[in-house]
């Protein structure tokens, strides 16, 4: 059969007014009728212009300067543009990152769709409005008859990317183009979008781009991959192949840099040294030379070329890892764990005193009405009656939808927010009772490290103002003594001491979150509350930035509270995991017992969520996950939580609390009615046990 | 919506409450009392008190107040004694006037000002766009009597194409016969919310143009033209309304610089005039009016922002 698809030496760039980027150089695609193509890449690697150069929607500045592209046997690169507008919307059909602001704020979701539909077909606007209707009950939304007079604000952020779906399905178009369309949304609802996509495409008999940096969501999806670096193909095979025997080093790292894998045995990232070319000014040689273990002096000399010896599986490399498809034989893989010495302090459960203790905490937000008045109507329960402890030197990981109150608990340990009720419990001290001064002075031992690390750095201050700030604040030492102590923090973190004199913009974005971690260290501090330090990070910056805080956890006896939505992260720097759902700790313990024999079926619903860089294990749970949205925390589900999504509830579950019960383990605790192991004992446990078990 | 709507009136009461009591004891302030002021440093002593008594400025500041708000409930703002007539009947005679003016004003700079911002975003950083962009600077940075006299000069003075004074007419309809003579006025009085609205619709559009779901509406096929007048130009809108909201209380206050340089018998010139005159009562009714008028801007702001944006939905 023809490709559907036929890209053909494609050259997009972009000009800048520093010179012009080569964002996709030389790449070659093709895409079967019905089939989906994955294809990954960190950010910056040209996945995203090679979907944009077909679409015709490159940025300002953006043009297609060589290579063709071919959509069923018909060119389409050169279109004029009303040409090009019929395709795009009837023959092709794209999804965008974020739902929220790729939808038009001020027009219904049923006249979006239905612009969708008048712009490529004979129709009124009655039969496009019931088309609309069709297509987003087509793609599971509810009632949506009645919603389709809806605003894109009104729906969730699952829903609103189900809309999204429908707008690019309304013509059935013969290609999709999805671009990281599940990046912004939690993993159970990731999960959900990526199975509408899989089972849109069978239906429709449509072939689908997804185009993504997450290798565990190509893992489950596609039936080939095209794997991208610095512009160019490093690697195309189909998906097992690229998993089991990655052939290019880039796809060989991009595998030892996942938390995933070495969660197991806890053995070191691989992180790729350095970070991608500049595309202005590409290396001669092969792009990933700079980077790569295994360079030679051709590699940065001379392009190696994209072939293989199967004439599925094409890599570009001089030096092939993995094991030859035939005849020659490849680089033996030289990947060789470094094991961490002796296990991490975290991992000693048992010893060190209790840092943190959280007992019976509560945070209620108010909901207003009015302007003046402000009004109370309303609580949102964000934190609802946790109890938890850290012992010095551990890594307690909160896992958790959006909006389960993880980020919450994170703020009220910093205090940042005072808690409506219960006790904050640092070395001994009740944090709520402290004021004026000495609360300044305990605050000292309690730093915070954020997501985004360059919106939480001051743009007009210097790196080395920002990390002395705290110092002066704190009134300590002199001023050189707290310049000296920048520098010896430069160092720790792995930034180069003129770092000091450069501004946040200066930095990349790997070099960003070790400069927030430094400054989270400046003051010495011995525990850190770490909210989604990685989430915003490429894979192999992400590898990194595990390393170094695992690095200098051991090196100064820290102890985290490690707040994200990523159980593979969670489980490869927690000692102990908590799982939080809508405001309750429903499962807490070892991070292994948690992960690997969870009692809660919220946790195991959350697991079989998150995609897994292995097509076997992804495609053996195609049935697994958790159905639903989270509820609303303004008023929560009554008895527990979970039961409006969890597939073992019954009558007890709306009336009765599950408390938390001991199971197997050291310290496994879990709250649920019908576990899906059998607890210890019958009693429960009360929230000073559960302190300091 | 209607709750919100009743909240926000009473609100404006309270806020209009405030204001009566502020200006009410502004007249005290006057150096010597407002009746000294009124007579000027020839009065003697005696005439002074005999007026104090006279309009109860001798009476407890309270007892004052409370005539104040009695009389301004019966729709009664005071009683020039300079004009020797009613505030109110000052008020009915003048402020058609200025709402002719300041309506074809605000119209006129929305009718070029919009289209212009959004033709200027379009055509962002070509030569068109910087010779629009430079013309709205000029309006910004011209002093509005300037421009007025500059406009006297070449259309009256040199060309005689427009009469060099508003309309002279007591009567609204008297100043609407005399069309001519508007043009002028309506012209200076334009210029500079012009430069207001396509410079705020310009760089809205240009906003607006590089967001996601313009990204979307390319996606499914729509025209540029589609994009930018279905899509983008609604959200364009969005902060537009808020400002003009915030200029309705011109249409009370009127065009002070304009109707003092073509002696246009409006709101502002008599508000200058009673500046000038130590005209008490008539400055306290107009600055209430004014008050009000604020009042309502925003409030309109509020109800145009939640007509073009349903994100925002007042509760």
């Amino acid at each position: 059969m023809a490709p559907l698809l036929e890209i053909n030496n494609l050259q997009t760039h972009i000009q800048l007014r520093q010179g012009v980027v080569r964002a996709v150089d030389g790449v070659s695609i093709h895409v079967e009728p019905g089939e989906t193509l994955g294809v990954v890449g960190e950010s910056g690697c040209g996945k995203t212009m090679t979907a944009l150069s077909i679409m015709g929607l490159l940025p300002t500045g953006g043009s297609i300067v060589g290579g063709s592209i071919k959509m069923s046997g018909r060119e389409i690169s050169a279109l004029d543009a009303g040409d090009m507008r019929k395709i795009r919307g009837d023959e092709i059909g794209m999804i965008f990152q974020d739902p929220l602001t790729s939808l038009n704020p001020t027009m219904t979701v049923g006249k979006q769709i239905a612009e969708a539909v008048l712009l490529h077909r004979e129709v009124t606007h009655a039969q496009a409005m019931d088309r609309a209707v069709e297509v987003l009950d087509l793609v599971g939304l509810p009632q949506a008859r009645e919603r389709v007079g809806e605003y894109p604000h009104q729906f969730s952020g699952g829903m609103r990317q189900r809309v999204m779906i429908a707008m690019a399905l309304a013509c059935e178009p013969k290609l999709l183009i999805a671009d990281e369309p599940t990046t912004a949304l939690d993993v159970t609802i990731q999960k959900q979008i990526l199975e509408l996509i899989d089972d849109l495409r069978q239906r429709l008999g449509m072939s689908v781009i997804l185009v993504t940096h997450d290798l565990g969501v190509i893992a489950g999806r596609a039936d080939r991959v095209v794997v991208m670096y610095a512009g160019k193909i490093a690697e195309t095979t189909d998906t097992g192949s690229l998993f089991s025997n990655p052939r290019h080093p880039y796809s060989e790292a991009l595998f030892h840099a996942l938390p995933e894998k070495a969660a197991e045995n806890r053995e070191r990232l691989y992180s790729i040294p350095g970070i991608p070319p500049d595309l202005t000014n590409p290396p001669a040689g092969c792009r990933f030379a700079p980077r790569c273990r295994y360079v030679t002096d051709r590699c940065r000399e001379e392009q190696p070329p994209l072939a293989g010896e199967e004439p599925g599986h094409l890599f570009a490399c001089f030096h092939p890892v993995g094991e030859a498809e035939h005849g020659r034989t490849g680089t033996v893989s030289a990947h060789m764990p470094e094991q961490a010495p002796g296990p991490a302090p975290s991992q000693a459960d048992g010893a060190g005193e209790v840092l943190l203790s959280v007992e019976n905490l509560v945070k209620n937000f108010p909901v207003t009405k009015g302007v003046v008045l402000q009004r109370r109507v309303g609580w949102v329960s964000a934190v609802a009656d946790i109890s938890f402890s850290i012992r010095r030197g551990a890594t307690l990981g909160l896992v958790g939808e959006s909006g389960c109150g993880k980020t919450t608990i994170g703020r009220l340990v910093v205090g940042l927010d005072k808690p409506t009720s219960g006790s904050i419990n640092f070395a001994g001290k009740d944090l709520a009772k402290s004021s004026g001064r000495q609360y300044r002075r305990e605050r000292q031992d309690i730093q915070l490290m954020f997501q985004d690390a360059y919106a939480s750095l001051d743009p007009r201050m210097r790196a080395g103002t920002v990390l002395r700030e705290p110092l002066a604040v704190q009134r300590i030492g002199s001023r050189s003594e707290q310049q000296r102590r920048v520098g010896e923090l430069l160092d720790q973190v792995g930034l180069p001491r003129s770092a000091a004199e450069r501004y946040p913009h200066e930095f990349s974005g790997g070099q960003r979150q070790r400069l927030g971690f430094a400054r989270a260290l400046i003051l010495s501090p011995q525990l850190i509350v770490a909210d989604e330090p990685v989430s915003a990070l490429d894979v192999s910056i992400q590898a990194q930035i595990l390393n170094l805080m695992r690095d200098l956890q051991r090196e100064l006896g820290l102890t985290y509270l490690f707040i994200s939505h990523d159980l593979a992260v969670v489980r490869y720097l927690s000692s102990h995991i908590g799982v939080m759902y809508l405001g309750k700790l429903v499962e807490v313990g070892l991070a292994d017992e948690v992960y690997l024999r969870p009692a809660h079926p919220y946790t195991r619903g959350l697991i079989d969520s998150a995609p897994v860089p292995d097509p076997e294990t992804e495609l053996a749970k195609v049935k697994a996950g958790i159905v639903g949205e989270l509820p609303s925390a303004i008023n929560p589900p009554s008895g527990c939580r979970f039961r409006t999504r969890c597939p073992l509830a019954e009558e007890i579950c709306a009336e009765v609390e599950p408390p938390l019960r001991s199971f197997p383990g050291t310290g496994h605790l879990a709250a649920c009615h019908f576990p899906l192991q059998s607890p210890m004992q019958t009693e429960t446990i009360t929230a000073a046990e559960v302190a300091g078990p | 919506m209607i709750g919100y709507l009743i909240r926000r009136i009473l609100q404006a009461i309270l806020v209009t409450f405030f204001v009566s009591v502020i200006t009410l004891l502004l007249v005290h302030l006057f150096p010597g009392g407002p009746i000294r002021a009124l007579l000027g440093p020839r009065a003697n002593a005696t005439e002074v008190a005999y007026y104090n008594h006279l309009y109860g400025y001798n009476k407890p500041i309270y007892v004052q107040y409370i005539k104040y708000v009695g009389q301004l409930l019966h729709g009664n703002l005071g009683y020039s004694v300079k004009l020797n007539q009613t505030v109110t009947s000052e008020i009915a005679s003048d402020l058609p006037k200025t709402v002719v003016l300041v309506f074809l004003g605000t119209a006129v700079s929305l009718i070029f000002g919009i289209p212009l911002g959004v033709y200027q975003a379009v055509k962002r950083y070509t030569v068109t766009d910087y010779v629009l962009t430079g013309v709205s600077f000029l309006g910004y940075a011209t002093p509005t009597f300037f421009f007025a006299l500059l406009l006297v000069e070449w259309f009256a003075v040199d060309t005689h194409l427009f009469p060099a004074f508003a309309p002279q007419g007591t009567t609204i309809g008297a100043v609407l016969s005399d069309p001519q003579a508007l043009v002028l006025p309506v012209i200076a009085y334009a210029f500079l919310l012009y430069a207001l609205w396509s410079r705020y619709m310009r760089s809205s559009v240009m906003d607006n143009l590089v967001q996601d779901y313009v990204r979307t509406a390319r996606a499914k096929g729509a025209s540029e033209r589609r994009v930018l007048w279905v899509h983008v130009f609604r959200n364009s809108l969005i902060s537009i309304v808020t400002l003009l909201g915030l200029s309705l209380p011109t249409l009370v206050a009127g065009a002070i610089f304009i109707e003092v340089v073509f002696n246009y018998p409006g709101m502002g010139l008599a508000f200058f005039q009673a500046a000038q005159n130590v005209d008490l009562q008539t400055l306290l009714g107009f600055t209430l009016l004014g008050t009000a008028a604020t009042i309502i801007g925003n409030l309109l702001a509020d109800v145009g922002y939640a007509v073009l944006d349903p994100r925002v939905r007042y509760s």
